[in-house]
This record gives structure tokens, sequence and C-alpha cells, in this order.
């Protein structure tokens, strides 16, 4: 069976690419450094495949008929969408998707109760291409992609969210036959509210406290805390994407890393990274 | 919950943004037929003049996910080096000087 070999959250703010020389040098270096250190990780780790849990900026599906959970299941995956060429300044990659993984949690899903829905060609925001820039710009690992609704009403719950993880973990692990090495790698946050009133402010007292909490390692207690109605408050329709590091947490055990953060108002969001030194 | 609380799903302009970020000849009808592309997806006379003034709070209040509010200003201002000096923020900074920093 499958073996999760790291897991490890960081922000993707489109800021990070398209406009990254706009913020002052010592949140430049602490980018520089957090993502470097989870390259570093990543690649000792040797994984097979890299889960990536991120959110849909609304580009996937109409907002008439929004899932929660999509996963990526062609067999390549190419970004990032034209729309975002000029926002994030990256030149178009492509990267190996793994079918047989992402069809089985599809498939799998249903039978622990949760309905995946699922794209051959899974268009790529930044959710998925600043993270891929940083950690794997060769593109070299395999990805299954899996997006979660962060910002149309209702949003899942941070229960929820923990329980994808805990499928996702047990569809991995055990329901997947093959001997190959996993790496989780959520994306999200941290506060920031874009579009919004708020779009030009973040919460730097609730990011602190979100990487406290994961430093802190109690899972239960993150789930009780971390709600939607306080990540909303922190700033709406952005803050929840740390759903997806919600999600990631099963995968884990005890205290996670801090590897840095800056409340950065040139990027217009909390930028923060975090590694788990201990999977399950 | 906050501000996405607000959304009108069923607003047409709602529908019109997502096919319009997806689809070339849809932004280039965007920039050269907006009036036209409009009454195809159903637009109210008032979708259309808060697009056309790129009015974020009247978008917002109408109940574009705030979101699309941001990529509407895109299609207004264009995409590159999104700074906080971009027109397509500054338009955010106008309308709410209440949020500032």
């Amino acid at each position: 069976m499958a073996r999760i070999v790291a897991a490890m959250a960081a922000t993707h703010a489109p800021g990070l690419t398209g406009w990254f020389d706009q913020a002052p040098e010592a949140d430049r270096k602490m980018v520089r450094e957090g993502y470097g250190e989870l390259r570093r990780r990543l690649e000792a780790a040797r994984p097979d495949v890299l889960l990536m849990l991120s959110n849909d900026h609304l580009l996937n599906w109409p907002i008439n008929n929004v899932p929660d959970y999509t996963v990526g299941i062609g067999d390549e995956h190419v970004g990032p969408a034209d729309w975002f060429d000029e926002w994030l300044a990256l030149p178009k990659y492509r990267v190996k998707g793994r079918p047989d993984l992402a069809r089985t949690i599809v498939r799998e899903g249903a039978h622990h109760g949760i309905m995946f829905a699922y794209l051959t060609r899974l268009e790529l925001d930044d959710g998925i291409s600043v993270p891929l820039h940083y950690l794997t710009p060769e593109m070299q690992i395999p990805l299954v992609p899996i997006t979660l609704n962060c910002t149309v009403p209702p949003i899942p719950s941070s229960e929820r969210a923990y329980r994808l993880g805990q499928v996702l973990r047990d569809i991995v692990t055990t329901r997947w036959p093959a001997e190959e090495r996993v790496a989780v790698v959520a994306t999200g946050g941290l506060s920031h509210e874009p579009g919004g009133p708020r779009y030009l402010k973040v919460d730097e007292a609730f990011d602190r406290w979100f990487l406290a909490c994961l430093a802190e390692g109690d899972h239960a207690r993150i789930v009780r805390e971390c709600t939607v109605d306080r990540m909303e408050a922190a700033g709406s329709g952005g803050t929840a994407e740390l759903l997806a590091w919600i999600a990631a947490l099963p995968f884990t055990v005890g205290p996670a890393e801090v590897l840095g953060y800056a409340p950065t108002f040139a990027w217009r969001t909390g930028t923060g990274f975090a590694a788990w030194p201990r999977t399950i | 919950m906050g501000n996405v609380e607000r959304v009108d799903r069923t607003l047409p302009l709602n529908q019109m943004i997502f096919h319009v970020r997806r689809d070339a000849d849809l932004r280039r009808r965007w920039r050269e037929d907006f009036e036209g592309l409009a009454r195809e997806f159903g637009l109210s006379a008032q979708e259309v003049d808060a697009v056309k003034a790129a009015d974020v709070r009247r978008l917002n209040d109408m109940g574009v996910h705030q979101y699309y509010v941001s990529q509407i200003l895109r299609l207004s201002f264009g995409a590159a080096g999104a700074s906080n000096a971009h027109p397509a923020v500054e338009a955010f900074r106008r309308a709410y000087p209440e949020h500032e920093g």
C-alpha cells in the first residue's frame, strides 16, 4: 500500500509570481526561504505522486452548480489556464497526471460518503500553478489535483474538510494497491478577501493564531475553533481556503513546523508556510 | 458569514463572467460589443451600467460574487502587474476607503 512521505502547506497568492517584486525584501526573503525549505523537504521525501489540495477560484464550474470537491483525473495537466497568463506571469507548463489514483479516489469516495466531482481537464489557476512553480519547477512529479469550494456558500465546514482528509488518507493508504510514495501539499490562505470590501486588508492576528494552532498540533481544537465563520471574519471568500490545510491534517501526526509568515499588504494576503515532520 | 454570503447565484452577470474568463472570443466581444454580449446573457440594465462604470461597491451590493468583481475589473483595466497601484485595485480603494490597510 502507498505511504505518505511528506505533508506541507503554503500560500498560493498570485502576487507571489505576478507582482513579487512589489513586496518588501523581508517578505520576499521569507517566501524564498519558506518555499525553498518546502522544496528541499519534498525532494528529500522522493515522492512518486503529489496529492495537491487547493481551492477552485470559480474557474472550473459555473456558479449555478458548484461541487464541494473536484478531482483532476487527466493523464496530463496543463497550466496556467489562459486567463491567468498575464495575472501570474508564468510560462505554460505540463505535468503528468495519475488517473489511476485520481479515479480510485472518485470511485472509492462514493463508498465513504463523498461525492467527488471530477474533470479530465481541470483548469489550473494560481492555487495549483504558484506552488508548482516554487516546489517542482521541472514539473517532474505526477500530480493529482483536488479542489475544494471555499468561496460559494454553503462553504463546507471545517469538520467536513477534516473528514475529507480522513477519507483521502484512507483511500490512498488502504484502497489503492500501488506501493508508492505520496506527498500531500495543501495550498491557500492565509487571511484575505479577494474582491470584497476588505480586499486591501490582512488579518495578522488571525493568521498568527491559526499558525500557532498548527504548531500546537491539536487537530480537534483546530477543527472546533477554526470554523468557517471565524475564517470568514478574518477575510471573506479567501481565508476559508485554509480548509485545504485542515484537510491535510489527517495525513499528519502532531505539531507542524511553521516555516515563515508575513502579513503582506503588497500581495493582499497573509503569507505563510508549514510542514509536518511526522506523517501517518 | 462574510461578504460572500451576499452573492446572488442566479444573477446573469455571475454566469456571464464564468464563460468570458474561459473563452478568448467572448473576451474580445466583452471589449468590442459588451452590450450585445450582455443581451445574450440576459443582463439587466443595472448590471450593464455597473460593469460599464466599474463600480465595485454597486457590483458587490447587487450580488455579483466578490471574486468575480475583481475579475470584471481585470477585464476593464488589464491583468498584468496587479499591484496595489494597479487601476483595478485602485477602484477598490476608492469604493471602500474605510477598509484600507
